[in-house]
């Protein structure tokens, strides 16, 4: 009896204690996140604009709207066209790279300073870069391709290339923060299962990669994987710094500001922002499902 | 001239006078867009200060453009925390007056101008200057910074070309004929830019219509004034650019670095980047400017960019200081600081005087070529409804289109009027 | 095997340099603008080399210019402010979620994680007015707020603690310890390179925000680099490129350097999270 009281009394303990120490969180969360979120809900289904006296309540029209609205879905399917550029290259790369450079010894430092320097830089200073590196007839990048007899391409203003480059940068910016992670992964597999590997007959970089690394380095992949595709599905910078939406560069996030901030459609934008959160938390969700069964598993 | 001075001394003493009434200091919370025009803004505000002592102008951050401070302005009102003295876009002033004045936060300018000597609005600004501000018929503020649309042109390009650069085309289709010509002598060279497709608002787009003496909307309806004739040329003219005048399409900034690089023959643009292109060209070869080619001779104009300040304080001591600062800026000393430094037109017609801006253009003819359109200037339009901004990021995708190649002009008409038309509530 | 060694050795390095060229290009850029006078700048040459050294000039026109000491000044303040919020209210956090049993934790765990998906962007508007009516606009405190709560920190020290042995919390407990006194005395030391690794992470990402600072802040004064760059460059008509890129290797500079310093324990932070 005194036991059942005692353990009921710790299990209470733990209650208070756990949701004393999560407090500030937990107050963060809510004032920054579950109420602004509402406040999002509520305007969604009136039409508000920033400046208004007063708005209506429209019901589902904002909805419906955006289903029909050309820029909205064209900033959809860019979207998406984006993030499947730039998830598994970025993913492959990153894991590559890192692989390479984790066999290194004496090059090893100067390599993981290169890969990283692009996440550490200003995107606002590198625009004015990437307008000259990306010209059409000034830029060396289409000098080479004119040296090889390939026509000039206008990789920001040509709506056919203009994701794809967008796409370029966002995995420049991505790399190195990857390979990182990969490199960590790569660091933690212990050697003695590669020695006991070699022992059972196993061959060569290839087969060492798909029977040891590889398999141990399931968590720290789908970690990867899992903040590539958020970062990914929330491009926003490169498009605002270097298209502002032309040429058919619009992506979800720079729609929802254009809505919102430019056109100062409240309503309409915070109906935008709710699908934008529903497919990003959909995905988010069941990934991270998938990462707690396979940290679980191993 | 000594008229000129007395009016000036009687000016400046009558501010002074007027606020030495005051004891202490009054600040003035300023915001202003394109930061780099803090070249000009900042002396203005010293020099002002030095004059007023108790006065402080205090500048806010300035916003990256037109549109970014349109918003600041708006997401301020709604937070009860407006700059004082706004420079407004001429193209937005319209919705934001418009916004403003149901919430009572700005303020028309006429009650001031009626408590200044009786020939102080005609002697020193031009009608179709005062117009440039005026909203619904109210003055809600007066021009500051002011710009057509000029041609750039590389001096050597042009004359390999065949082409007379004292004689540049004053019509569309001689000028494409030269810029093909251009680059008929070297593949490597564009013979022209006219960024269209990628400036961030209509302003270029306006010129092609109303160099054909075209309007942009239907005077009293919500009709897009263009679906015609002037639709159409508009839309072919712009294809041309590209087909026959050897254009590409690359963003307005590539462009310019282009010309500066000396790659491109012609180049369309705002005034405002004379002193830009003069500092990129630096000596590498000759150039020159010459003025907006006109088909229709008699109707034709050109729309006038820039931006007008506008009085948003509301207390009565700051809303005397800002209206003698708003006085000081657009008088033709500070025009001719303002125009000196970048290659806008003066707002103020006194500034063309031998006193301050005659004998600079004679040195700089190519600042001059601006001026020499005044007589052609229309308003920056807006469209009734309030969704300018929007309507033309639609536009430009469709005109973007047209020029790559992707829909024929008389396809893309109708879409251009729907985009239009379906914005204008 | 000795060949076997050369060849996939030597085939590495070349992509290894390939690879480097490309993550290098747009900074040789950069660097090689600072130094080239304004004429040489869009001369269509690849050569990196000015002919003429005009780095002087240029960067001294960007200090002169720009209060680029200021801006910096303003950067480290934020950056540092909301790094040390962040782990004042992650580690307590981290902690409860890994060690403790508590009702709800998983609800409150999965709450976090979908906080990880939602952008600034989406909630910048209600925050901002919320802001304002607490005249909170255009202050430090103001730009720092809406990053306090780090997702990211979180799951990432959650891990990290997870693996730390359960006996000796017992025994801190035993000998009369208050949770908060394990939490800051025992478990945090153990994660100090965990710990690195996310401030690195953090100082980098805030250091280059640029959307939440463009509306929250009005005055120049109170810029942070980002921010101070827009300034500085401008759309209609600034155009001094080479004073642009001086600029901005200036910004740049300092977050390079802080990664070339702290580089081991970043990496050596991240290992000991397994994600096992």
């Amino acid at each position: 009896m005194i036991k059942l009281n005692q353990a009921n009394h710790q299990a209470r303990n733990e209650n208070i204690l756990g949701w004393a120490l999560a407090l500030p969180a937990t107050f963060l969360l809510v004032m920054l996140y579950l109420l602004p979120i509402t406040w999002v809900i509520l305007m969604s289904f009136t039409n508000y604009e920033l400046g208004a006296i007063s708005f209506d309540w429209v019901g589902l029209r904002n909805f419906s709207k955006a289903f029909e609205d050309e820029v909205f879905l064209r900033s959809f399917r860019n979207t998406l066209l984006y993030v499947a550029l730039v998830l598994p290259s970025s993913i492959f790369l990153g894991l590559g790279i890192a692989v390479l450079i984790h066999a290194r010894k004496r090059t090893r430092s100067i390599y993981e300073v290169i890969y990283f320097l692009p996440v550490t830089s200003t995107l606002i200073a590198m625009a004015t870069v990437f307008q000259f590196l990306l010209h059409p007839k000034l830029g060396p990048i289409n000098h080479l391709l004119t040296a090889i007899g390939i026509q000039a391409i206008s990789f920001i203003s040509d709506p056919q290339w203009v994701i794809p480059t967008l796409s370029m940068i966002g995995l420049w910016q991505l790399v190195g923060f990857n390979m990182i992670l990969f490199l960590a992964g790569l660091s933690s597999i212990p050697e003695e299962l590669y020695e006991a590997a070699a022992l059972d007959g196993a061959n060569g970089p290839i087969d060492r990669f798909i029977r040891i690394t590889w398999p141990m380095l399931g968590p720290t992949t789908l970690f990867v994987m899992v903040t590539s595709c958020i970062t990914a599905f929330k491009v926003f910078d490169t498009v605002a710094t270097l298209t502002q939406g032309k040429s058919g560069s619009e992506v979800l996030l720079y729609a929802l500001y254009l809505e919102g901030f430019q056109y100062f459609k409240m309503g309409y934008a915070a109906a935008l922002t709710l699908v934008f959160l529903f497919f990003i938390l959909i995905l988010s969700n069941v990934q991270s499902r998938l990462i707690e069964k396979k940290v679980h598993y191993a | 001239m000594k008229l000129v001075k007395k009016i000036l001394t009687g000016l400046t003493l009558a501010a002074t006078a007027s606020l030495s009434l005051q004891a202490q200091t009054v600040t003035l919370d300023v915001l202003y867009c394109y930061p780099s025009f803090a070249r000009f803004h900042e002396p203005l505000a010293a020099e002002y200060m030095k004059q007023n002592p108790n006065v402080k102008i205090q500048f806010r951050a300035p916003s990256a453009s037109y549109d970014e401070g349109h918003q600041v302005i708006l997401r301020s009102a709604v937070t009860n925390q407006l700059p004082d003295v706004y420079y407004a876009g001429f193209h937005l002033l319209g919705e934001m007056a418009r916004t403003l004045e149901k919430r009572n936060q700005i303020t028309d300018l006429s009650t001031f101008i009626k408590g200044e000597p009786t020939n102080f609005a005609a002697s020193n600004f031009a009608p179709r200057m005062m117009s440039l501000s005026q909203v619904d018929g109210k003055q809600y503020g007066m021009a500051f910074n002011a710009s057509s649309p000029i041609m750039y042109f590389n001096t050597e390009l042009v004359r390999k070309a065949g082409g007379d650069p004292k004689n540049m085309p004053t019509n569309w289709n001689d000028l494409i004929t030269l810029a093909g010509k251009i680059n008929a002598q070297n593949k490597d060279n564009n013979g022209m830019s006219y960024d269209v497709h990628a400036w961030p608002d209509d302003w270029l787009f306006q010129g092609l219509i109303y160099q054909q003496g075209g309007k942009l909307v239907e005077p009293g309806t919500k009709k897009a004034g263009f679906n015609n004739e002037v639709g159409l040329n508009a839309l072919k003219t712009a294809r041309r650019f590209v087909t026959d005048g050897k254009m590409q399409l690359v963003d307005w900034d590539q462009s310019r670095q282009q010309f500066g690089a000396g790659r491109t023959g012609i180049l369309f643009s705002t005034p405002a980047h004379l002193k830009i292109v003069t500092d990129m060209v630096g000596g590498k070869f000759e150039w020159g400017t010459a003025r907006f080619p006109l088909d229709n001779k008699t109707q034709g104009g050109v729309p006038t960019g820039g931006n007008a300040v506008v009085m948003l304080a509301k207390d009565p001591a700051k809303q005397k200081a800002a209206w003698d600062f708003i006085k000081f800026v657009t008088s033709p000393e500070a025009q001719k600081i303002v125009v000196e430094m970048t290659g806008y037109l003066p707002t103020n017609q006194r500034a063309l005087g031998a006193d301050y801006l005659a004998p600079f253009y004679d040195k700089n003819p190519n600042f001059r070529t601006a001026t020499t359109q005044i007589d052609k200037s229309l308003p920056w339009g807006g469209y009734p409804g309030g969704q300018s901004v929007r309507i033309w990021r639609a536009q430009r995708d469709v005109v973007a289109a047209v020029m790559r190649g992707e829909k024929t002009p008389e396809a893309a008409l109708p879409e251009l009027i729907k985009a239009t038309e379906g914005l204008m509530e | 095997m000795k060949i076997n060694f050369s060849v996939t050795h030597v085939a590495s390095h070349f992509v290894l340099i390939f690879g480097a060229l490309f993550m290098l290009m747009p900074f040789i850029w950069m660097l090689s603008t600072a130094f080239k006078p304004p004429q040489e700048i869009f001369e269509a040459s690849l050569w990196p080399f000015p002919k003429s050294f005009f780095g002087f000039q240029h960067f001294s026109e960007v200090l002169k210019s720009a209060p680029i000491g200021k801006y910096m000044l303003n950067g480290v303040i934020v950056c540092v402010g909301i790094l040390f919020v962040q782990l004042l209210v992650a580690i307590p956090a981290a902690y409860a979620l890994a060690k403790l049993n508590f009702a709800g934790r998983e609800f409150l765990f999965i709450c976090i994680l979908a906080a990880l998906s939602v952008p600034i962007q989406a909630t910048s508007l209600p925050i901002y007015i919320a802001m304002s009516s607490g005249n909170l606009l255009n202050t430090y405190f103001g730009q720092m707020l809406p990053f306090f709560l780090s997702m990211f920190a979180i799951f990432l020290l959650r891990q990290n603690f997870k693996s730390f042995p359960d006996e000796i919390i017992h025994a801190a407990r035993l000998d009369g310890m208050s949770e908060l006194e394990i939490v800051w005395r025992v478990v945090t030391p153990s994660a100090i390179p965990a710990v690195t690794a996310f401030s690195i992470f953090s100082l980098v990402a805030h250091w280059n925000d640029l959307y939440w600072p463009l509306i929250v802040i009005s005055s120049t004064e109170l810029a942070p680099p980002p921010l101070g760059m827009l300034l500085f460059a401008s759309a209609e008509s600034g155009a001094n490129y080479g004073a642009l890129m001086a600029g901005a290797t200036l910004i740049t500079a300092p977050m390079v350097i802080a990664f070339l310093i702290a580089r081991h324990r970043f990496i050596q932070g991240i290992t000991m999270t397994s994600f096992r």
